[in-house]
């Protein structure tokens, strides 16, 4: 749980909104940290309240020209002093400004936290209290399937991989600490330490990674699937604009899924074009199509495309449509006549009639999908605050790891309480990313390692 | 008969109860079976050891006996973790069994406002929710403003011996029956936990030769500053008279043994349901469940200086007695070991916790406090810390006061009962230091210091030791502000201080005048400066969710947008403070928020009233 007294910075912009981003950061340090990061001709902290600044944010190198806002207590929206980073748009630049506030020492906002802060410092009417809870509950909602889709694969198997070694490391210092009142001898120790020290290099990789991995990781999911010979392969060269993926009048054409990253509405998504639905004779093809289902199930948006110019066999279409707002049907080949129509889908489905081999319906496909991503990220919560959220976690982690190997490699047992409260202090952190609680997981491992007691 | 306070169970929790209410000044009773059993050790008989040493330290801080009986009685002392930093290094006392009991009755029936009545509670009073009194076996019946019920394993406890199983409180004590079915029919949610304890060995029959011998430290380490120990010694003075512990180990005949008697042990024959303490197993089951080692250390403690019975730790069993004769005779040097008592496990009721306020109230019956082994902790010295701020609070409650709650950056005890009330428990509880958030804050050495505002809030220590501390305090930093003005070379003393090596007896402009204690202080505030502040830094950041304070009054039904999962919870725990709120488990921080936001409006609307 966090504190009422720390300073927050959080991307108050929608993802996608064109033109500008921008970071507010809120609380005591605000001004400090504002100094720090941008180079202006004057320190942003001599600003007057409800004042205005250029300059460059920087944090090493320059990351982005930005106009910076100063409203100073209690003028400010949380009655706390206030800076507001305007930066340009794009999800990308908004998180680099983030990441810098975060280095050096505000934290990510909570959830709905400025609202909150607003209503606890009088700002906002008591009136007003049911909004500010029902804003707190929407992004807390959506922070929560947020982070868990950012958790899947492989990532979240390293963090939790790191999580348990780093469980498994404190088990060791704290038997040492609670129970053992033997020597455990020089060696003991060492071995810990140098347990820490690899956790250290996996959590480096995963934050080296973290850059390039990013689009890949939070590239909205748009997976396009449907009976063979549709048109799929057909659509995903019509939104990348290339020709990526094979397209030939033989049903079976693609077998496996084609990824590929794009950018729509300024955020990141990902394009996936799978093999037809149908049921397959030859295992590649089966493979297929189950990877092709496994796409399904994980996309953020789904695009169905049929084949409109003829009747639909009754196994290809469902009657049920699980999530109803995450699906886009796309009747294709409208130029040769459509036998099935919009009014045949259930009237909660958006659904498009279009010729996908020329440029408009290609149009009304993406204008469909730029409508969808508004509404399925929501205004104030991007993918990238979660993910830079992550980051500054593992940074704290990291460092207090550090802290924890050396005062073991210098001292050994002598120091083995104070590097256990680091050990701790990271161990927490990563906790809270894969959600578990330390002290019980922490006794059932000691318990499980070692054979304690009398 | 009418009382301000009624304890019932002269345990390790009711003698610290009875006390610290008497010593409150309020007319008190206490209400156990036998004078001559109270404070009696059923296991283990000694006081501290690593986390537990803590909490007695606290409670000597606060106005507690526990300490100070085991410094009296103790006939080994022992630091234990000398090697690792302050904040983990723990006293630990062997004490004379019989003396220990003996001592504590003196104290009992010495302190005014205090009455013993030698009986068993069968039946509280209830009175639209509210306790008003109690009866005892011979029909009498006690009144008062508040009950803390203290039974220890008694509650429906069942005693066994490999396959055979006779009701029993352990250690002779009777079982109590007919409480828990009124318990029950209160609405309290009761369980079973279990718990052992080893053979006891005829001391002259044991072959210490063939044993590693574990002398005491001297000079002794006490829980109590020396210079206040009571004048009543049942124990030869300790600096002259340590007796020794001596150290064997199981043999993989020993395993054997007990490997293939395993369908005849309580435990693993099915015959008990209560959970275990993981941390304190029988010996079946470190054998099953590590099957890879060799070998177990058995720590042969002598359980005073006349009694004839030696403890031997690390072979606690449920094993039928033929059984147990043969494991023992296994062992190095107790090839010819007399077994006096046979070991066994008990199986008793108990409470769960978080049917309690803070305070240690329960939430059902007003003016009903629990404390000790009814909480589902185990452990003399869990037991003392709770007995003590139960009465604290139920003294307070007669009179009005706000209860005492210590906080978790504190206190070991305010960890302990936080624990108990806001998650529960399972399994037998057991104070460890890594359950400390702060742990480099909570240090033994430094409990009088940083208890001190509370003791005198509390009001049972005498006045003129808290302002002894005061003093103390006083110098320690004083003494450190002159080290920081005193160079050697280019170095201040502080500095050089600080490094590891370097003691203060080592500076050249070290005082004489200063006690072993603020030495000890004085050099772990300097050592340890960076740690401290920075788990300073965190508890004071926390300090805010930890001192908003959730008014009973307040109410979540009405308030709509909680999960219903967090409803229920904030329900049933009805969290005290935010902080509290905050550790409830499956309570998440935007239940939290949501909590902060109408607390906000609450007391807002409270304010429009007045
Ligand atoms: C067999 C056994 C093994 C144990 N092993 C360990 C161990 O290995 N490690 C450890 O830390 N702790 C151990 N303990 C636990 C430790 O003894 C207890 O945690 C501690 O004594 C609890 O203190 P208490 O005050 O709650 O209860 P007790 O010390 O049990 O005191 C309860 C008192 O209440 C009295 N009483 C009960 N019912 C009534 C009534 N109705 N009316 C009046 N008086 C009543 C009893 O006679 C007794 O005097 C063991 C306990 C037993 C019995
Ligand atoms: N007439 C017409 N033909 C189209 C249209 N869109 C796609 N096609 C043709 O339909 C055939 C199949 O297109 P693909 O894009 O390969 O279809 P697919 O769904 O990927 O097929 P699979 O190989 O099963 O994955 C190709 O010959 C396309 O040229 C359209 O709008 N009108
Ligand atoms: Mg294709």
């Amino acid at each position: 749980m966090n504190a009422d007294s720390d300073t927050i910075v959080g991307i108050s912009t929608a993802p996608g909104a064109a033109g500008i981003a921008i970071v507010r950061i809120s609380g005591t340090e605000s001004l400090a940290i504002a100094d720090q990061i941008i180079r202006c001709n004057r320190r942003i902290s001599s600003l007057a309240g409800n004042n205005m600044a250029h300059g460059f944010v920087a944090d090493g190198n320059d990351i982005d020209e930005v106009v910076v806002l100063v409203f100073k207590a209690p003028h400010s929206y949380t009655r706390e002093d206030v800076v507001e980073i305007q930066g340009h748009g794009g999800s990308i630049c908004a998180r680099r400004i983030l990441s810098a506030v975060l280095r050096h020492g505000a934290r990510m906002a909570e959830p709905g936290e400025f609202t909150k802060r607003a209503f606890l410092n009088g700002r906002i009417d008591l009136v007003q209290a049911e909004a500010v809870i029902d804003l707190i509950n929407a992004q807390s909602e959506r922070a929560a399937s947020s982070a868990i889709e950012q958790l899947e694969g492989k990532l979240s198997d390293y963090i939790r991989t790191c999580y348990d070694k780093m469980l498994t490391a404190a088990a060791d210092l704290e038997y040492s600490l609670d129970f053992e009142e033997g020597d455990l001898g020089d060696d003991y120790f060492r071995k810990i330490a140098e347990l820490v020290e690899n956790v250290n290099v996996t959590l480096e990789e995963i934050l080296n990674t973290w850059e390039e991995g990013v689009l890949l990781r939070e590239g909205l999911k748009i997976v396009i699937s449907g009976p063979p010979n549709a048109g799929k392969s057909t659509l995903l060269n019509g939104l990348l604009g290339r020709n990526r993926s094979i397209v030939s009048e033989t049903p079976g054409t693609t077998r496996d899924t084609i990824e590929e990253q794009s950018v729509l509405e300024g955020i990141p998504v990902r394009y996936v074009d799978t093999a037809g639905l149908r049921d397959a004779s030859c295992t590649v093809e089966q493979d297929g199509v189950r990877r092709a289902k496994e796409s399904i199930a994980t996309a953020g948006i789904n695009i169905r495309v049929i084949d409109g110019s003829a009747p639909l066999e009754a196994s290809q279409k469902p009657e049920e449509w699980p999530n109803a707002d995450h699906w886009l049907i796309v009747l294709n080949k409208a130029d040769l006549g459509l036998v099935m129509r919009k009014s045949d889908f259930p009237v909660n489905l958006r659904c498009v009639e279009c010729c996908l081999h020329d440029e408009t319906g290609i149009k009304t496909v993406r204008d469909a999908l730029k409508v969808m991503i508004n509404i399925s990220t929501g205004s104030t919560m991007p993918h990238a605050t979660i993910s830079e959220r992550h980051r500054a976690m593992i940074q704290y982690a990291q460092n207090e790891l550090n802290e924890c190997m050396i005062l073991l490699k210098q001292r050994g047992e002598e120091s083995a309480a104070e590097a256990a409260a680091a050990l701790r202090r990271a161990t927490e952190k990563v906790g809270e990313i894969t959600g578990h609680f330390y002290t019980d997981d922490l006794l059932t491992k000691v318990f499980s390692r070692f054979c304690v007691g009398k | 008969m009418n009382f301000e306070i009624i304890v019932v169970g002269g345990g390790h929790a009711g003698c610290e109860a009875a006390l610290a209410a008497a010593r409150l000044g309020a007319k008190t009773v206490l209400i156990t079976p036998k004078k001559e059993t109270v404070a009696r050790m059923p296991c283990n008989p000694s006081i501290g050891g690593i986390a537990k040493s803590h909490l007695v330290h606290e409670l000597q801080a606060l106005g507690g006996e526990i300490g100070r009986n085991a410094d009296a009685t103790g006939i080994q002392f022992r630091t234990l973790n000398t090697r690792k930093g302050p904040a983990v290094r723990a006293t630990r006392i062997q004490c004379d069994k019989a003396a220990y009991s003996k001592r504590m009755l003196n104290v009992l029936e010495t302190t005014p406002n205090l009455h013993i009545a030698e009986q068993l509670m069968t039946e509280f009073l209830i009175e639209s929710n509210t306790v008003v009194g109690v009866i005892m076996d011979n029909g009498e019946l006690l009144y008062s403003a508040a009950v803390i019920f203290c039974p220890g394993t008694s509650l429906g406890g069942t005693i066994h011996v490999g396959d055979v199983k006779e009701p029993g409180g352990g250690d002779g004590a009777p079982a109590s029956h007919g409480i828990t079915e009124q318990l029950r029919e209160l609405g309290f949610r009761i369980s079973r936990l279990k718990t052992g304890t080893p053979p006891r060995l005829d001391k002259v029959t044991i072959d210490y030769n063939a044993m590693e011998i574990q002398p005491g430290d001297y000079p002794p380490p006490l829980f109590s500053d020396p210079l206040e120990l009571p004048s009543l010694f049942h124990v030869e003075h300790p600096e002259t008279a340590q007796i020794p512990c001596f150290l064997t180990h199981t043999t993989a005949k020993t395993h054997e043994i007990i490997r293939s008697n395993l369908s005849r042990s309580s435990l693993y024959g099915g015959h008990i349901v209560g959970t275990g303490v993981r941390y304190c197993p029988s010996v079946e089951d470190k054998i099953v469940k590590f099957p890879n080692h060799a070998s177990h250390h058995v720590f042969i403690e002598p359980e005073g200086v006349t009694s004839p019975l030696a403890y031997p730790n690390g072979i606690s069993n449920s094993l039928p007695r033929d059984v147990q004769d043969a494991l023992v005779a296994s062992i190095p040097g107790l090839a010819s070991a007399r077994i006096i008592k046979y070991g066994y496990a008990i199986e008793y009721d108990y409470s769960d916790p978080t049917q309690l306020f803070p305070s240690l109230e329960t939430k059902l019956i007003k003016g009903l406090f629990f404390a000790g082994q009814i909480n589902g902790t185990t452990g003399y010295e869990e037991a003392a810390a709770q007995g003590f701020m139960a009465a604290i609070n139920a003294v307070r409650m007669v009179r009005n006061q706000n209860p005492i709650i210590l906080r978790r950056d504190e206190a070991y005890i305010g960890i302990l009962i936080d624990d108990l009330v806001t998650k529960g428990t399972d399994e037998p509880y057991r104070m460890f230091t890594s359950r400390a958030e702060r742990r480099l804050l909570l240090r033994q050495d430094n409990a009088q210091f940083r208890l001190c505002g509370r003791a005198g809030e509390i009001g049972v220590v005498d006045q003129a030791i808290l302002k002894e501390t005061n003093i103390a305090e006083l110098r320690i930093a004083t003494e450190i502000k002159r080290l920081n003005s005193l160079r050697v070379g280019s170095h201040s003393c502080l500095e050089l201080l600080r490094r590891p090596e370097v003691k203060y007896g080592d500076l050249p402009c070290a005082l004489n005048s200063l006690s072993g204690r603020l030495v000890c202080e004085l050099e772990n505030r300097v050592k340890y400066e960076g740690y401290i502040m920075r788990e300073t830094k965190d508890a004071a950041r926390m300090s805010g969710i930890e001192s908003t304070l959730i008014p009973d009054s307040f109410d979540y039904v009405s308030t709509p947008s909680l999960r219903i999962e967090a409803r229920e919870k904030f329900l049933r725990i009805r969290p005290r403070t935010l902080g509290q709120a905050v550790r409830i488990p499956g309570i998440t921080p935007a239940d939290i928020s949501i909590l902060a936001v109408f607390l906000r409006r609450h007391s807002a609307s409270i304010r429009n009233q007045l």
